[in-house]
């Protein structure tokens, strides 16, 4: 009887563990999601006002930083278990877990290309956030082609 | 000549500038599917500008173009649909009742379309509509979403348009596609002639679409 009591609770640890690890990738794979969003948006603001006939510099550098923030924080966003298989719907490919040295290398690139951009936008300088513009989109889709599905609409 | 033949003569059905809005957009429409497919999206911008154009000009040509362009040429009410499909109307030149309404749909519907474009933009925030900076990072997602969703309706539309030619072609042994390439058919008993316009309106429309094009996508 004694087995049977320790046999029960062992699997209810089990399923406690999974469901918590289970709980715990829909959790990253949300926030990564949202994060995700936050550049898409500040990379928006930073391309129009780049096209404005008036582009606003506090803009433009209040955005630039939010993208230098989250661009250092990307490779953490990816443990393992958190690709297609949580369960949960994502378009990180598996790909990006066996390749991981690419997808670290395409991760600093973005890293790079977001520290120039905001640099620039700190000083104030917009001539040079227009020229460091493509780089970042370029880092950005660099990594899309490869890691991320297509949309889904 | 006798009477037959004269009735058999061939005749004018759509002026130039209705068949080269009708082919430039068959083309764009290829353009912009392989473009946003492929992510091309600035050849997909500029191409959407064309489109724009083209539009603009369609909608001024069915107001000052050749009488079978113009809507209130082929724009009629249910009641003659009606009858054009029950076999008893008589014979017209350019769109019959039915078809005049699916052109109109299909106007409304790449109308639409542009629109949509026009304040859609992507996930990443590197390519938008020229008018995107009007709205929000989330309506212009859902906006782009819905340009996806719209063209999935277009598609449909076109196919019905491509049977509905075949079918013509098939049943009623009456080839469509010829007139709009060349511009003349045999001419239907008893409808009235096709009366065309001076090329002065032509550059008028044009003018038109140029201008509204530019308002819309460079100066707003």
């Amino acid at each position: 009887m004694r087995h049977v009591i320790l046999c029960a609770f062992a699997i209810a640890g089990f399923v406690a563990v999974a469901e918590a690890q289970t709980g715990g990738a829909a959790g990253v794979i949300r926030d990564r999601q949202a994060n995700y969003k936050q550049i898409g948006a500040a990379v928006r603001t930073i391309n129009q006002q780049l096209k404005a006939d008036a582009p606003s510099i506090d803009q433009i550098r209040q955005a630039s930083a939010l993208v230098a923030d989250r661009s250092a924080r990307v490779s953490g966003w990816f443990p393992a278990g958190t690709g297609p298989e949580a369960g949960v719907r994502t378009r990180a490919l598996p790909v990006i877990w066996q390749n991981p040295q690419d997808f670290r290398a395409k991760a600093v690139n973005f890293v790079v290309a977001a520290r120039a951009l905001n640099d620039a936008a700190q000083r104030g300088d917009i001539a040079a956030v227009r020229s460091a513009f493509p780089t970042l989109g370029a880092a950005c889709g660099a990594c899309h082609d490869t890691y991320r599905a297509p949309e889904q609409h | 000549m006798s009477e037959r033949d004269a009735a058999r003569a061939r005749i004018r059905v759509w002026d130039l500038p209705t068949r080269l809005f009708h082919w430039l957009l068959v083309v764009a429409i290829g353009i912009m599917w392989w473009s946003a497919e492929y992510r091309e999206m600035d050849i997909h911008l500029l191409t959407g500008r064309f489109v724009l154009g083209l539009l603009v000009f369609r909608l001024v040509w069915g107001v000052i173009g050749g009488s079978t362009a113009r809507f209130a040429n082929f724009l009629k009410g249910p009641r003659a649909a009606m009858s054009y499909l029950s076999g008893r109307a008589a014979h017209v030149l350019g769109h019959n009742p039915l078809g005049g309404w699916s052109v109109a749909a299909m106007l409304l519907l790449l109308c639409t379309q542009v629109g949509l474009g026009l304040f859609a933009s992507d996930e990443d925030g590197l390519y938008a509509g020229p008018l995107s900076h009007f709205v929000s990072y989330d309506s212009a997602r859902k906006l782009a979403h819905n340009h996806h969703l719209v063209f999935n309706i277009l598609l449909a539309f076109m196919a019905l348009h491509v049977a509905a030619i075949l079918f013509y072609a098939a049943v009623k042994k009456n080839n469509l596609v010829g007139p709009m390439l060349h511009g003349s058919r045999d001419a239907p008993e008893g409808a009235a002639g096709f009366t065309p316009v001076s090329p002065i309106r032509f550059l008028i429309a044009a003018a038109v679409a140029v201008v509204a094009t530019l308002v819309l996508t460079r100066w707003l």
